[in-house]
């Protein structure tokens, strides 16, 4: 594989884990409001192919942030215990929406440094012509 | 006859230099937010390219060479950044630098070896 269509695999390994860690942030984010939700939380770690790293990177398993989940004072509601509360969920909104905008800044890094591969690979094809 | 001509092989080292240089920002770039990944960068091309000619023969086989060719694989190696709390030592700001630095040498080689491709088409007298 030349240099150029590694750098390009590269790249969109890299997008792509960026984009799987969005997908877990708006999932936490749709899930805000439900009861008993912990918030889902995904590394990244490099891939290693025969031995060596290849340098792609992939997002690991997803984990559970085990932090305390949020008590709600709602006597009326259906899991409300004795003193009234029910146990909401953990997602912080604010730490969710700066990590999508840490996630789209990652990803459009990746993104513009596979559009500069694929420009000089081309510049390099053009060399041919004439 | 031709694969002898200085400036080509000059230019062509820089080609390839800057490709591998790509790929090198790319995996960086790539692993901007992998714990404990360490950032890499190539030597510049002007330390690389004369160290790489040959100027000592292995005699036995036990001789370790310094290069080879031209478009020998430089050395990477740790650039300096400051590190995120998880070991990382990645910054998107200085990859896009560098970035920015491959592209300008990828064009520099192309233009070098467009227009001394020019002086030889021109010097067997076509357009």
């Amino acid at each position: 594989m030349n240099d150029f269509a590694r750098a390009s695999v590269i790249s969109a390994s890299g997008m792509q884990a960026q984009a799987d860690r969005l997908r877990h942030v708006s999932e936490n984010i749709a899930n805000a409001d439900t009861p008993g939700y912990h918030r889902k939380t995904v590394s990244f770690q490099s891939v290693v192919e025969r031995g060596r790293a290849s340098g792609e990177v992939t997002s690991g398993p997803v984990r559970l942030d085990q932090s305390a989940l949020a008590q709600i004072y709602d006597p009326g509601h259906p899991m409300a215990d004795e003193t009234g509360h029910y146990a909401g969920s953990n997602v912080d909104l604010v730490i969710e929406i700066a990590d999508a905008r840490e996630a789209q800044r990652s990803y459009d890094a990746n993104l513009k440094l596979f559009d500069q591969s694929r420009q000089m690979s081309r510049a390099l094809l053009e060399l041919l012509r004439r | 006859m031709f694969s002898k001509i200085e400036i080509f092989d000059m230019a062509r080292g820089l080609l390839g230099h800057s490709a591998a240089r790509q790929s090198v920002i790319a995996q960086n770039m790539a692993n901007a937010d992998t714990p404990g990944f360490r950032a890499r960068d190539m030597a510049a091309f002007s330390d690389s390219y004369r160290v790489a000619e040959p100027d000592l023969r292995p005699t036995r086989p036990g001789h370790i060479m310094g290069g080879g060719d031209a478009t020998a694989p430089a050395r990477l190696h740790d650039s300096p950044g400051r590190s995120a709390p998880n070991g990382n030592t990645v910054s998107l700001e200085n990859e896009m630098i560098r970035a920015l630095d491959v592209s300008r040498q990828h064009e520099m080689a192309l233009s070098v070896y467009r227009s001394s491709l020019n002086i030889l088409r021109s010097s067997l007298g076509r357009q």
